[in-house]
């Protein structure tokens, strides 16, 4: 499976660098409006999870859990956003998986570095984009996040990878 | 150095080295998780003959395994030949023997030696096969309550069912829940690091008045959240549960709290019982099997967090439990089980994993304040600016129960029962009355 030409390899390259940016320049409304309506943001627990209703998640969101979470990093007294987390993603290896009736599913790797008050926290994987052509526009029905280290025991993960 | 503990705690303050010294947290693991009955698993996470589930009793790291006579044993995770870990961490299936990697030693599944290689090299030598130093050590004592499994490290102590007192009700209304009367693990671990001190963890749980202060982040998002949807919305599941932070003081105060013996205690149900469809469904499949006085009679029991000190926290009402792992004197690992009632709706386990995924989880909205909350206080700790940490509120007002003590919502009562345990575990004496 590839890429049609060019022009589409260009197209979505450009909407994956710009969905990383918006979290990392924490420009969260726009990044909320990048879902369908019924779109899905998950970070499985285990590798190879399949199913997010009868199995727990490391993030397993919704429109009203993703709003609830963007909503709280604002907060003036978000006490564990006192400094705020920062983070940087390096995408790469960016590949077209399959082609859906409405878009494609896109897989890519990306490196991502958390800074928060003292240490930097390194988190790295696959993310699988699910995107729906909407006029001009890409929506997201799913970002999947497979984290390589997705088993390992967490500290707080407030921002969305 | 010998360190004076009877200096460090009090009735109605501790001193912070408690919470700070290295010291201390390694003689808390020898006469605290060296002598209590500390929660391992549930039975039904080694369903089959073989299947092993590790885990870690204070330093001691032990696996939880099921022998052929059905049996669940917990072993030392240790070859008696050269030392190794036996089985891998984690869960799996051995088969019917433990097999250690080092040198092919095998084992029964309830740690006796099975076989060795070259068992004619021990001949004539001063090393007796059939003797018992060369199975797999067991741990001192192990028994189960309704398939939760405890161990003690120590030879002499209470029974378990002693030990646990007035939480043992806790244990049972968990599984009666079930409609039929039995639950089981499902749905995956989830494990969070917490940089701070395991008894700040365990002061937090009956900690009342922190959630309107600490959560105002995450109650308000949430309430933000449902002003935002159309007038006539019924309030959303997701958001029940993370609003009921931001209640003012008056609605803690009300809330009852218990104590007991050991440390342990519990907190009423900070939810009112919800109508929704899931919920509904869920109340007809147990009246169904369990009949409608029953069914009424169990589900009257609403807990919030149950306390089983120093090892587990189990959540009644949303099928959870938390496990309490410390790592060293300012490290905490704490693990989230969930649990699926048996013949519930699937519904209900898919509820339970929401609430583990909203509230307990890494990614939690509500957690992330609370470790920064502990994180602040283990590192305010270490400074000079002060020695004594408070839990004088409400002190005196107790009231005396069959094991225990109640007390309203608002009182530091709950902290005081457990350093009560822990000074009697670390043999000394409170002062008090506690």
């Amino acid at each position: 499976m590839n890429f049609n030409d060019w022009q589409e390899q260009q197209d979505i390259t450009q909407f994956l660098f710009h969905e990383a940016r918006l979290l990392d320049e924490h420009r969260w409304d726009e990044w909320l409006r990048l879902f369908t309506p019924d779109g899905l943001y998950w970070v499985p627990l285990v590798h190879g999870q399949t199913d997010h209703l009868n199995h727990a998640s490391l993030f397993c969101e919704d429109a009203l859990l993703r709003s609830m979470r963007a909503r709280r990093l604002e907060q003036a007294r978000a006490y564990s956003q006192q400094p705020p987390t920062r983070t940087v993603h390096v995408l790469g290896n960016i590949s077209l998986e399959s082609r859906t009736e409405a878009g494609c599913v896109v897989r890519s790797t990306f490196h991502l570095l958390e800074w928060r008050k003292t240490e930097q926290r390194a988190f790295a994987g696959s993310v699988l984009h699910t995107l729906r052509r909407e006029g001009n526009e890409w929506r997201m029905e799913m970002k999947r996040v497979e984290l390589v280290n997705c088993d390992a025991p967490h500290e707080a993960l407030q921002v969305f990878m | 150095m010998t360190i004076d503990l009877q200096a460090l705690v009090q009735p109605d303050r501790v001193h912070k080295r408690v919470y700070t010294d290295p010291a201390i947290f390694e003689l808390e693991m020898d006469r605290i998780f060296g002598q209590a009955w500390i929660y391992v698993g549930h039975e039904s996470q080694v369903p089959n003959v073989g299947d092993y589930f590790t885990t870690r009793l204070g330093r001691e790291p032990v696996v939880m395994v099921r022998h052929t006579d059905g049996k669940v044993n917990v072993l030392y995770n240790r070859c008696p030949h050269k030392g190794a870990k036996i089985v891998p961490d984690g869960s799996g299936s051995a088969g019917k023997f433990l097999r250690c990697l080092y040198h092919g030693w095998t084992f029964k599944c309830d740690g006796s030696l099975l076989s060795v290689p070259l068992r004619s090299g021990y001949e004539d030598t001063a090393l007796d096969l059939k003797a018992q130093q060369h199975s797999v050590r067991k741990v001192a004592r192990v028994a189960s309550h309704r398939g939760f499994v405890f161990a003690s490290l120590a030879e002499e102590g209470p029974e378990l069912v002693e030990f646990l007192g007035g939480v043992a009700t806790s244990l049972d209304n968990f599984c009666d829940r079930a409609p039929d009367g039995e639950v089981e693990v499902a749905g995956g671990v989830q494990r969070v690091i917490q940089r701070n001190n395991w008894k700040i963890f365990f002061e937090n749980l009956h900690d009342t008045i922190h959630a309107v202060a600490t959560h105002e982040s995450s109650w308000r998002a949430a309430k933000e959240e449902f002003e935002s949807m159309p007038a006539g919305t019924p309030k959303p599941f997701e958001v029940v549960i993370v609003d009921g932070n931001g209640e003012p003081l008056e609605f803690w105060e009300k809330l009852e709290l218990k104590g007991y013996d050991h440390g342990h205690g519990f907190m009423e149900g900070i939810f009112v019982p919800p109508t929704d469809p899931v919920s509904l469904a869920y109340v007809a499949a147990l009246q169904a099997k369990q009949g409608e006085a029953r069914a009424d009679q169990i589900l009257r029991v609403n807990r919030h967090n149950t306390i089983v000190y120093p090892s587990c926290s189990p959540h009644t009402s949303f099928q959870q439990i938390r496990v309490i792992r410390p790592l060293s004197v300012d490290r905490t690992l704490v693990e989230i089980f969930s649990f699926r009632l048996k013949g519930a709706p699937e519904a209900t386990f898919q509820r339970t994993l929401k609430y583990t995924n909203i509230v307990n989880s890494p990614s939690s909205n509500v957690m992330p304040d609370d470790l920064e909350a502990y994180n602040r206080v283990q590192e305010g700790l270490a400074s000079d600016g002060g020695d004594w940490v408070s839990m004088h509120r409400g002190m005196g007002r107790e009231q005396p129960l069959p094991g225990g003590r109640s007390s309203n919502g608002n009182s530091e009562m709950p902290a005081r029962n457990m350093f009560g345990a822990w000074a009697s575990y670390m043999g000394v004496r409170t002062g008090g009355a506690e």
